[in-house]
């Protein structure tokens, strides 16, 4: 399809809610399609950080791990840095998506290749007004990059709409791991983020990709996110949000290839009075095919969270599981799971298990009785309630991870 | 190191300790044993202080100080350590970042020869209790108590429900925590681990509790080969305590 094409899809979309999720007029935000204004010569990283230096520290990222980011976008401008020379000669490619448009014509095939863009005003919105903005990162066939890319997207200001679209390809028999960072600074009252993400995980490839949000009270968030994984392929994802947000809503998609696998494990700790739409599908069209939905949930204060879980077995011999736990830890918060299993295939292993309940008084007091305070006791289940085995996750990811978990457990957060 | 006066608990509305009067002296070993629903745990959970179990009446001195009201968590802190008979599963919390809490409040101490001692090296990357064998459990639950580093160790039943290996991994644990300077009191109804423990360290005194009340106290070398060579009801009627 081309961009005249898409253009005119995107145009008849921009009126079209969302199935899930509070609706969001988006003409309250500043929509304007700047240009991409990119590698922006006069900010060294060193003042990158410093504008976005509570923003990133929500985030648990240290100023080392943001001098580290490949990409970084403050607002509207894109920041990113060259990736690393050794991996550039490798063939390791980072920059905007509006960059590589122009200067690969093969990724155009990858360009809205595994979304619609008139799947709702919001995918709408990003091909009309995002101007470019997104990372895209290639890695080429057999590559293994063990060091995580890290890509961060930061608001600083108020009334901002980001916009991006993010593509990834992992080529065949590749590896990469990815660590994005999503926050406002805590000053921010509204704002708007919508991230499209196409990623692309070849056959015999494997993508890890950890997901951390940490935004305000007054932001609304809308991911649009799809994922195929081809033969042999294996995706892993991680997601965390910790924070206040006016709402979010997301339900990305994972389309699986013979023998591919697929593992996700969000944590959704939800406060104030923010409203969680959060949700995984896996769609398992490959024989033999698999995938492990994991959600905790911890509804704090009023919260609001619903937590979907999709997976269709189309193929033989797949096999799917979902896991959805919550912790209630507020009279008025509210939590949904909703679990749903669709079976194609006589052949296909589908299961799930879903609770909803508050600590049990039993293991707080025994924790008590080894010393620690209500609070301590309290803050160690949680931990451990959040704390998800991900399989396959390389230790440079596990750490940060462990970081925000303890962080948020020992930082007042809970 | 810890005195207990006329000690009335209820739970759920059922008297289970009817008027327990017991002292244990600074690095005593006293074992209490008793039938099933003799009150036993009953009385180690009042003195622990865990919310269930309301007294009614009667103290809890511990060092001096009257703890009866205390917090559990404050007791525990003041030294009183209790090993449970049946520890909670908490999935998600792994054995090792508990220990980890645990040694970062009370210190190292002696938790590196405990560990060995009582082989839970292997479950460290495990959830608390969750499919632990009863050998396991125990083991672990002991190891734990131990960490605190307590001044009054009251285990629960420590020898029921595991084999002969981790029995005597427990009786030689109990007596380091002796020798480390800890009291002890220990809750048996079958007394497996008293025969070794009484030669690794020697047991000072029992008592047995029968319906809630303490109906005998005397020198463990008199009582519990009594008990264990005629039962409960033989060994008092030998003692002259009426049924």
């Amino acid at each position: 399809m081309g961009f005249e094409e898409l253009r005119r899809r995107a145009e008849e979309a921009l009126s079209r809610e969302s199935p899930y999720g509070p609706p969001i007029d988006l003409s309250k935000y500043d929509l304007g399609n700047k240009l991409v204004t990119e590698a922006t010569p006069s900010l060294t990283i060193d003042e990158v950080v410093k504008l976005g230096s509570d923003a990133a520290s929500r985030l648990g990222l240290s100023k080392d791990s943001l001098t580290e980011a490949s990409y970084v976008q403050l607002n509207e401008a894109l920041l990113y840095r060259a990736v690393v020379e050794g991996l550039r000669r490798r063939g390791v490619v980072v920059m905007s998506v509006g960059e590589a448009l122009k200067r690969f014509k093969w990724v155009r095939k990858y360009y809205w290749g595994l979304m619609d863009v008139g799947t709702d005003k919001y995918t709408a919105a990003v091909e009309l007004y995002g101007g470019g903005r997104g990372y895209f990162i290639y890695v080429p066939p057999g590559l293994k990059v063990k060091s995580p890319i890290y890509t961060c997207l930061l608001i600083t200001s108020d009334r901002t709409a980001q916009l991006v679209h993010n593509i990834v390809i992992v080529d065949e028999g590749a590896e990469l791991n990815l660590i994005t960072g999503c926050a406002t600074a805590r000053r921010v009252g509204g704002a708007l983020h919508i991230g499209v993400s196409e990623f692309y995980v070849g056959r015999g490839a494997k993508l890890t990709f950890a997901m951390i949000h940490a935004w305000g009270k007054g932001i609304h968030v809308r991911p649009r996110t799809a994922v195929r994984v081809g033969d042999g392929g294996e995706y892993v994802s991680y997601y965390v949000i910790y924070s206040d947000v006016r709402s979010i809503q997301q339900y990305p998609k994972v389309f699986l290839g013979r023998d591919a696998r697929y593992y996700t494990a969000s944590i959704i700790v939800g406060s104030g009075k923010s409203v969680y739409d959060v949700g995984a599908e896996a769609v398992l069209k490959g024989e033999g095919s698999s995938a492990e939905v994991i959600s905790r949930v911890v509804g704090r204060d009023e919260s609001e969270v619903v937590a979907r879980a999709r997976i269709r077995g189309e193929a033989r011999g797949t096999k799917g599981h979902i896991e959805c736990l919550g912790l209630q830890l507020s009279p008025k918060a509210r939590i949904s799971s909703v679990p749903e299993l669709v079976s194609l295939n006589e052949d296909s292993r589908l299961t799930h298990e879903a609770a909803i309940g508050r600590i049990a008084e039993e293991e707080i007091e025994y924790l008590m009785s080894r010393g620690f305070t209500e609070e301590e006791a309290k803050a160690l289940i949680l931990r451990g309630f959040m704390t998800v085995d991900v399989p396959g996750l390389p230790d440079a990811t596990r750490r940060v991870i462990e970081q925000v978990t303890k962080m948020l457990s020992e930082g007042g957060g809970i | 190191m810890l005195e207990v006066r006329g000690l009335r608990v209820v739970v759920g509305g059922v008297e289970v300790v009817k008027g327990v009067d017991l002292g244990v002296g600074r690095g005593e070993v006293h074992v209490i044993m008793g039938p099933n629903a003799a009150g036993k745990s009953s009385l180690l959970a009042a003195i622990a202080g865990l919310r269930k179990y309301r007294v009614v009446s009667g103290k809890v001195l511990f060092e001096g100080r009257d703890v009866t009201h205390l917090p559990l968590d404050e007791r525990a802190r003041l030294g009183i350590a209790l090993a449970h008979q049946i520890p909670p599963v908490i999935k998600g919390v792994r054995v090792r970042d508990l220990v980890t809490a645990l040694i970062r409040k009370y210190g190292v101490g002696n938790s590196g020869s405990l560990a060995s001692l009582l082989r839970v090296g292997e479950l460290m990357d495990r959830y608390l209790f969750l499919g632990f064998s009863g050998g396991e459990r125990k083991r672990l639950e002991l190891y734990l108590a131990s960490l605190q580093r307590p001044k009054l160790a009251m285990l629960d039943e420590p020898d029921s429900g595991v084999d002969v290996d981790s029995l005597s991994s427990i009786a030689e644990a109990i007596a380091e925590l002796v020798r480390s300077g800890s009291s002890v009191l220990l809750v048996t109804h079958t007394g497996y681990v008293l025969e070794k423990l009484s030669k690794l360290c020697g047991i000072d005194y029992a008592h047995v509790m029968v319906r809630g009340r303490i109906v005998y106290s005397g020198l463990a070398d008199e009582v519990v080969p009594l008990i264990m060579k005629h039962g409960y009801s033989g060994a008092l009627r030998r003692l002259g305590v009426g049924s």
